[in-house]
């Protein structure tokens, strides 16, 4: 039987007598080596999750407790509306995908300069990476607060706006502003450092080729660093897009009430112990994000993330 | 001629691009450094003077400590504990082939992928329905441990697949046991990426809020005890705390850049 697993593996030692033996430590290494973390991802990731997709199709009693009813209704009623968008499920799922897609786009407009001048130059780069990565390990909950000072009626930014005499000004109310504000400014690193790798990896000499031989800016960057820097700006708007999606923290400092993004959505029935259309919700965002991971890994330069593959 | 004037200009844009992006980065982190030592904690304007009050008040807030020092011990705990168990597992990724090792690379990545609020409130509800386990201590620990698992796994197995396993092996000819040969040659190899692993989920730990949330029952820690404070208004105590973890962290990055590649951490990390 071990034979036949070790044919299945592909494990074979020149040694063919002391084969057996050798894979019989070999998988017992192996089991060991893996036991630690499978039994916490298991325990604590996987169990967690399938609970929560099988709550989704159960019911909640009157007695808060779980009926093992299994129905597609808690489904049903996220989009049970006339017509399905005016449901505030389908409501924040929108917003929340808008404010992500809002967020990367700001990230990237703004990263992509700067990780070509990382890239290309060797003056001063320690000091701009130093810069930008001490907020970047800053407390989360710390510069969201500071954006909720910024921000709002009689938050600094009006106060200063006041003060040159321009007057209130909207966007620097609570709202989806103020919430890009705050998610592009916690995401902003990850995507600046993932351009930076893909630039930096760049053979320029394409690049000073194409020049060469008349191509204007514009069209280089469009037909030489646009697309090999592809995979990188596909993984970073990836780091950017999914936390922005489900963010929490961020909306609930800075939307001033006026909007809810779908975390907050699945937070705030999990609060008023819905936690059957809780899971629903829960489930169809993780379906979603996924999903999502699925399609941009085929395109993106993940870096390590490869675990080691080419 | 014209060329090489546009490209000087070009040149300077991105310089300033460069100095407004940074500007951006830094508006927060200068504001809550600045009302730290503001009179008034919630506001520059009026901006009514300096004074230390907001420091003392905070050095002497036992439970803000308490929930300082909770932190820093789930933080440890969590990492050691990432770590820990993450080693081996990226061993067993990289250099063997199993069933299911496709499986086990996504169960990985997968902390990082599911949204915070999703993995908090399902573990919450696991807890206290499955388990019955009160939320508190031990389970924030757990759920740290598994949020800092894909950082350690990914930083450790990234090294490790570029390392020359034929140095392990000639170890084992020279007649090191199998743990002996990975502890004498093969680990100081790839200690840089154990130690960044270790020090990415100790950070992501103690500035975890929102799973915390969920799972820490009575246990305040820092961010939990921060957001309590926040919810009954400004906290000048909280500027403080966030001005020391500033500096720690300046230090503690000023050294980590000068040792080893965090930007290189960093992208491999996430």
């Amino acid at each position: 039987m071990a034979g036949a697993d070790a044919d299945a593996n592909g494990t074979r030692t020149p040694e063919s007598g002391a084969l057996q033996r050798i894979f019989g430590s070999r998988r017992t290494r192996l089991a060991a080596l893996l036991a630690p973390s499978g039994g916490l991802l298991v325990a604590l990731l996987l169990a967690p999750l399938s609970f929560m997709v099988a709550l989704s199709f159960a019911r909640i009693g009157d007695a808060y407790e779980i009926i093992w009813e299994p129905s597609a209704a808690n489904y049903a009623a996220l989009f049970d509306g006339t017509p399905f968008w005016t449901t505030p499920f389908f409501q924040s799922l929108t917003l929340s995908i808008g404010v992500a897609a809002a967020t990367t786009l700001v990230c990237l407009v703004t990263a992509f300069p700067v990780a070509y001048a990382l890239a290309r130059r060797e003056r001063g780069r320690r000091i701009v990476l130093f810069l930008v990565l001490l907020p970047f390990f800053t407390m989360y909950l710390v510069r969201v607060y500071s954006w909720y000072l910024l921000f709002g009626e009689g938050g600094v930014l009006n106060d200063l706006a006041a003060l040159l005499g321009v007057g209130p000004v909207g966007a620097f109310d609570f709202g989806i502003p103020a919430i890009v504000v705050g998610l592009a400014h916690a995401q902003f690193p990850y995507m600046l450092l993932t351009l930076y790798a893909g630039i930096d990896a760049v053979d320029f000499e394409l690049v000073e080729a194409a020049r060469d031989l008349g191509a204007s800016r514009v069209a280089v960057f469009r037909d030489v660093l646009w697309p090999l820097t592809l995979p990188n700006v596909v993984a970073g708007s990836l780091f950017v897009f999914v936390p922005a999606f489900g963010a929490f923290v961020a909306p609930q400092f800075l939307s001033g009430s006026t909007v809810l993004m779908v975390g907050q959505l699945i937070a705030g029935r999990v609060e008023s112990y819905n936690i059957a259309s809780a899971s629903a919700a829960a489930t169809f965002v993780v379906v979603l994000v996924a999903v999502a991971f699925g399609v941009a890994v085929r395109y993106a330069r993940l870096g390590a993330s490869a675990g080691g593959e080419q | 001629m014209a060329a090489t004037t546009r490209g000087r200009l070009l040149s300077y844009a991105l310089t300033g691009w460069t100095a407004v992006v940074l500007a951006f980065l830094w508006v927060p982190l200068v504001f809550i450094v600045a009302l730290s030592v503001a009179e008034n904690a919630s506001t520059l304007f009026p901006f009514e003077g300096l004074t230390l009050a907001h420091y003392r008040a905070t050095l002497a807030d036992e439970e803000l400590l308490r929930s300082v020092a909770n932190s820093f011990s789930i933080a440890t705990l969590a990492a050691a504990a990432a770590t820990a168990v993450g080693v081996p597992g990226s061993v067993a990724l990289v250099r063997y082939d199993f069933p299911l090792s496709g499986a086990f690379r996504v169960a990985v990545v997968l902390p990082m992928v599911v949204p915070g609020v999703v993995l908090g409130i399902g573990l919450l509800i696991y807890l206290r329905t499955v388990l019955d386990v009160t939320p508190g201590f031990v389970p924030t620990v757990l759920t740290h441990a598994v949020y800092g698992l894909p950082f350690v796994v990914l930083l450790v197995s990234a090294r490790l697949a570029a390392f020359d396993e034929s140095l392990e092996e000639a170890a084992r000819d020279l007649g090191a046991s199998p743990l002996e040969a990975f502890r004498d040659v093969t680990l100081p190899a790839v200690a840089p990426a154990v130690a960044a692993g270790f020090l990415f989920a100790w950070i992501r730990s103690f500035e975890e809020f929102v799973r915390a949330y969920f799972v820490s029952g009575t246990t305040d820690v820092l961010t939990t005890t921060m957001y309590a404070m926040l919810a009954y208004g400004t906290a000048p105590r909280l500027n403080v705390i966030a001005t020391l973890v500033l500096l720690v962290l300046a230090v503690v990055l000023a050294v980590a850049m000068n040792v080893g590649d965090v930007v290189g951490a960093v992208t491999a990390g996430e």
